[in-house]
């Protein structure tokens, strides 16, 4: 960072946004004008094989970086790709030619052609045409190698996609017919610019020139690179992220586990077959080879250099090593050899660092993974540092700020969720034993008992994190058998006993993932940001602010700090807003003033009242028996699965059972002293 | 050959390529119970083990095929081969634990899992530099005793491979069983917190669970040697593929679960190589890796449920 500082100093008064779109463009500028400063053909062609590793990690990138998916057979998509342009330019697979044929041909896919024997079907396939579509097969592949595996945890996906990265090269080297086997498809089209004849235009072919593919490499890299910031900056980002950060919470928090992933998996795919259309058609070759695991972990490599889930990162990593290989260790070796060539030692002249070049890749890994796992250019930003105003913030009393600014809601009348006969077993052990519970629309109701009582357990049957049998109903609508981010985007949001909040990302980050099931912007929107997906995101990142606002200055100056250095009721704080960004019509609250002292457990028992206060419905699990008096309208006692008691606060305290169960001797004594109290001041 | 001699031959070449899978698989499966941790290390562990085993062959005097031993040299060749790769091997694992694992135990994510990548790439690179890419012919000191069955062919080799490994099995479950330290190890699998406070010296440990498994592969790299008769430094990707795919399809972190899935994976190996040619048996094994981790990720005698999360 402190070279960047230095560099960025004269321009201290300029926006951060208009320095890195100023550094942006002088970059951009630098490599469009590099080929005429240079008249040595092969850097061009060097810088251009480059942009295609860049472009692959970038691709790689959104997979493991973003979504968390560590895929280790990446190169297997570049295949795909590469063979999918292979197949349909060169001469290798050529059916009989038949007048079906005729409509394509006329379009210029295929074209007749005779090598004595019958007339054959040669595919004439478009290279500007083969890139998009190249993507989309490879996004398609993407899709069916990710269906079946994706379910499963982050290092049985490593070894899985290793799997598919080795089968794809053997089913190539294999399949003789179509792909000519371990010798390759040789004659593979290179692209060429149609002639425009009213612009007076004689068409172009690349041929073998390195510098029109340059110029194609750099816009790909331009567009992937741009593709890739916009999609990170938005719904489908934040949710990649999280889902990397913790699943569970992802789902809790509305995301859908098994689309994003898979959407992660085929856009990633996508990046990748890209590349290989772009790549062979600049090899004019494909063979098993360029696609096995050394080009997959050398990817990886790149990952890991340049930092995981950080876009400038990663191609500033593809960049470092193409340098490593084709410049810095044929030069050392031309040192090491000068020198041994000097002292008149054989070792040193027989020295060739290019053949260690795999070794530093592995010293690379290790080395990023014991000093530096965030990557050279890390994606988390530095955080701001607060003023001491901002660091301030006095306990006070009286609820909430600026709450005009937040939507009451209304509640409704009847009852919010109807809990019936609901059980839950864990192997052998019920956790649940036909629990039945009502919550009416606008109330507050606690639940209490003893830890293991299943308090937790009939959240996460709620939530749909455990199965469970019987019914429970949410407004009519049954939620037993849906996914929790279904659940969630019924109306019913919850906390965590334990804060599963998405450590490294900013408490902005973590409210607008709370309103992922509220918005709409798909991968598209995403990119192109049309005026609808801008206003969306707006309005969203203008929510989310207000909800932060309703704790005064506690979160709000902190909006961009990572939630991992927060103190621990702070992150409470954000957990509570984050499931209040979903919009929720019951909020479930699992031992929200846990760790707290005394006068952050009053400051939020009273924010927990006002909420119920604007009409949210609640349900509350909590041991501090002050705030579940001062807050529920009835209580539920669980003890061992079973509902032992149910009643208002005064009532439950009061029960026998519940005092051997749970409140204990102490406060059966110190209910008696009260009455005692009580009885003598009536009779007084 | 008939097709009852067909399958006599398949399944004694099935046996020997399950007695060096098993071997493999087990350190896969010793590290992950531990740690739960894919060590990629372990593949190419398994492969410097087979050119630690081939210098040492080399240094007592056996170099290709031209040696013959009997009798008493022939039982100490073999015993120090296996020793000297076994504690060599044994000690690598203990050293890439002990230097670079031990500093990632308390991260989370899969930062211990990539540097084990890189290890792998550094062992592979130490070979590839140090000894060269080409195909190294391994001695066979053993002499060619062999029983006929029919046009069934079960030679001498094939018997010690099975000896060998049936010993090493033995010993692992009677240590991991029966022993203090074993004991410990289990309760490590189950709970490193709880089995630390309860005396347990996870370090030790850990680093144990790395011996052994090490050691194990540089038995699987040696048996893989005398079996195919020769090494090469690309020999420990799909050959730990298959061993990894053998720990899984067992049940991973399950000692008996390996020791079962390395020889069904061996089978298998051998039935589709026969049956529909070498080239798609990679493709058949993998196969079976996606589909026991989609539908069975216990696997077959693993208890414990992959996804804890």
């Amino acid at each position: 960072m402190a070279v960047t500082d230095i560099l960025a100093r004269p321009f201290a008064s300029w926006s951060q946004q208009k320095r890195q779109g100023w550094a942006t463009i002088l970059v951009a500028v630098a490599f469009a004008i590099y080929p005429f400063l240079t008249d040595d053909d092969s850097n061009i062609d060097t810088i251009a094989n480059a942009m295609s590793y860049a472009t692959l990690a970038l691709g790689l990138n959104i997979v493991v970086g973003f979504a968390g998916l560590l895929d280790l057979g990446y190169a297997a998509f570049f295949a795909i790709g590469a063979y999918y342009y292979g197949i349909f330019t060169a001469y290798q697979v050529m059916p009989p030619w038949s007048s079906g044929w005729e409509p394509l041909a006329a379009v210029g896919l295929v074209e007749k052609i005779n090598q004595g024997g019958g007339d054959l079907v040669h595919f004439t396939l478009s290279f500007w045409l083969a890139l998009p579509t190249g993507a989309l097969v490879a996004g398609l592949f993407g899709v069916l190698f990710g269906a079946p595996t994706l379910r499963l945890r982050g290092d049985y996906l490593a070894i899985v996609t290793l799997g598919f990265g080795e089968i794809v090269p053997i089913v190539a080297r294999n399949a003789d017919s179509i792909t000519n086997g371990a010798a390759g498809l040789n004659g593979v089209k290179g692209p060429a610019l149609p002639a425009i004849k009213a612009l007076g235009f004689e068409g172009y072919s690349f041929g073998v020139n390195a510098t029109p593919y340059y110029y194609v490499g750099m816009v790909l890299v331009a567009i992937l690179i741009f593709s890739s910031i916009r999609l990170r900056d938005s719904r489908i980002g934040r949710a990649w992220m999280a889902i990397r950060e913790d699943e569970t919470a992802a789902s809790a928090m509305g995301i859908n586990l098994r689309n994003f992933k898979l959407l992660a998996f085929a856009i990633g795919a996508s990046f990748s077959g890209f590349t290989g259309v772009y790549f062979v058609s600049k090899l004019q070759v494909a063979t098993p080879e360029m696609f096995n695991f050394s080009v997959s972990s050398m990817l990886i490599v790149m990952v890991v250099l340049g930092g995981m889930g950080s876009v400038w990162g990663v191609v500033v990593g593809a960049a470092l090593l193409q340098l490593l290989q084709t410049w810095i260790l044929p030069r050392s070796t031309d040192v090491i050899r000068a020198i041994g060539e000097s002292v008149g030692s054989d070792f040193l002249m027989a020295a060739d660092l290019v053949q260690w070049t795999q070794m530093f890749f592995g010293i690379i890994i290790v080395v990023m993974m014991l000093f530096r796992r965030e990557g050279l250019i890390p994606a988390t930003r530095a955080q701001p540092k607060l003023d001491l105003e901002e660091q301030q913030a006095d306990v006070k009393r009286g609820g909430f700020v600026n709450v005009d600014r937040i939507e009451k809601w209304n509640p409704g009348t009847g009852n919010a969720l109807e809990i019936k006969d609901v059980t839950v077993r864990f192997g052998g052990l019920v956790a649940l034993n036909k629990v039945s519970l009502t919550i009416p629309a606008g109330g507050v109701i606690a639940v209490i008992g003893p830890n293991g009582s299943g308090k937790s357990t009939l959240f996460n049957a709620i939530t749909g994190l455990v199965p469970s049998e019987g019914s429970i109903k949410f407004e009519g609508h049954e939620l037993i058998g849906l996914r929790p981010d279904e659940v969630l985007a019924a109306g019913v949001a919850r906390t965590f006993q334990n804060i599963r909040l998405f450590p490294k990302l900013t408490v902005l980050e973590n409210v607008l993932i709370g309103q992922h099931c509220r918005l709409k912007t798909l991968p598209f929107g995403a990119i192109f940001r049309p005026p609808a997906a801008r206003a969306e995101e707006q309005g969203a990142l203008r929510k989310a602010l207000d909800i932060l606002g309703l704790f005064g200055n506690r979160l709000s100056p902190r909006a961009n700090h990572t939630v991992a250095g927060l103190s621990y009721a702070n992150r409470r704080r954000v957990e509570i807003s984050r499931a209040l960004a979903s919009r929720p019509r019951i909020l479930l609250l699992d031992e929200p003033t846990a760790g707290m002292n005394p006068n952050e457990t009053l400051e939020l028992a009273e924010q927990i009242g006002e909420l119920n206060a604007m009409g949210l419905t609640i349900l509350i699990i909590e041991h501090k028996l002050d705030v579940v008096t001062r807050l529920a309208n009835r209580v539920t006692v669980l003890d061992h699965g079973d509902v032992i008691a149910e009643g208002t606060a005064d009532e439950v305290q009061r029960n026998e059972e519940v005092l051997t169960a749970y409140l204990g001797r102490a406060h059966r004594a110190k209910i008696e002293a009260q009455d005692a109290a009580a009885k003598e001041n009536a009779n007084g | 050959m008939t097709t009852g001699e067909l399958f006599l031959q398949q399944l004694i070449n099935g046996l020997n390529l399950g007695a060096m899978y098993s071997l493999l698989a087990l350190g896969f499966t010793l590290v992950y119970g531990i740690m739960e941790l894919i060590n990629f290390s372990h593949f190419n562990v398994f492969m410097v083990g087979a050119f630690i085993a081939l210098g040492v062959l080399r240094l007592m005097g056996l170099d290709g095929q031209i040696v013959i031993l009997t009798g008493l040299p022939l039982v100490v060749v073999i015993l120090v081969a296996f020793v000297v790769t076994m504690f060599s091997t044994g000690m690598i694992g203990v050293g890439i634990e002990r230097l670079l694992l031990r500093p990632l135990r308390a991260v989370t994510g899969p930062a211990a899992m990539i540097l084990t990548i890189g290890v792998s790439y550094i062992l592979f690179n130490i070979i590839l530099i140090g000894v060269g890419g080409d195909t190294r012919n391994f001695a066979n000191p053993l002499p060619s005793v062999s029983w006929h069955f029919g046009e069934a062919t079960l030679r001498l080799r094939d018997v010690l491979i099975w000896g060998i490994t049936i010993v090493l099995m033995l010993g692992l479950t009677y240590f991991v069983q029966f022993t203090k330290l074993g004991k410990g190890m289990r309760a490590t699998a189950q709970d490193p917190e709880a089995a630390r406070m309860m005396g347990v010296e996870v370090d030790n440990v850990v680093g144990l669970s790395f011996f052994i498994g090490s050691a194990l592969a540089g038995a699987s790299g040696l048996i893989f040697g005398l079996y195919y008769n020769y090494a090469k430094v690309d020999m420990g990707f799909s050959a730990g593929l298959r061993a990894f795919t053998a720990a899984v399809l067992g049940g991973i972190g399950n000692v008996p679960g390996a020791m079962l899935g390395g020889v069904l994976i061996g089978l298998i190996e051998a039935g589709s190589s026969q049956l529909i040619g070498q080239a798609w048996a990679d493709v058949i094994i993998f196969s079976i890796l996606v589909i026991v981790l989609v539908f069975r990720p216990a696997g077959l005698l693993g208890r414990q449920a992959p996804n804890k999360s």
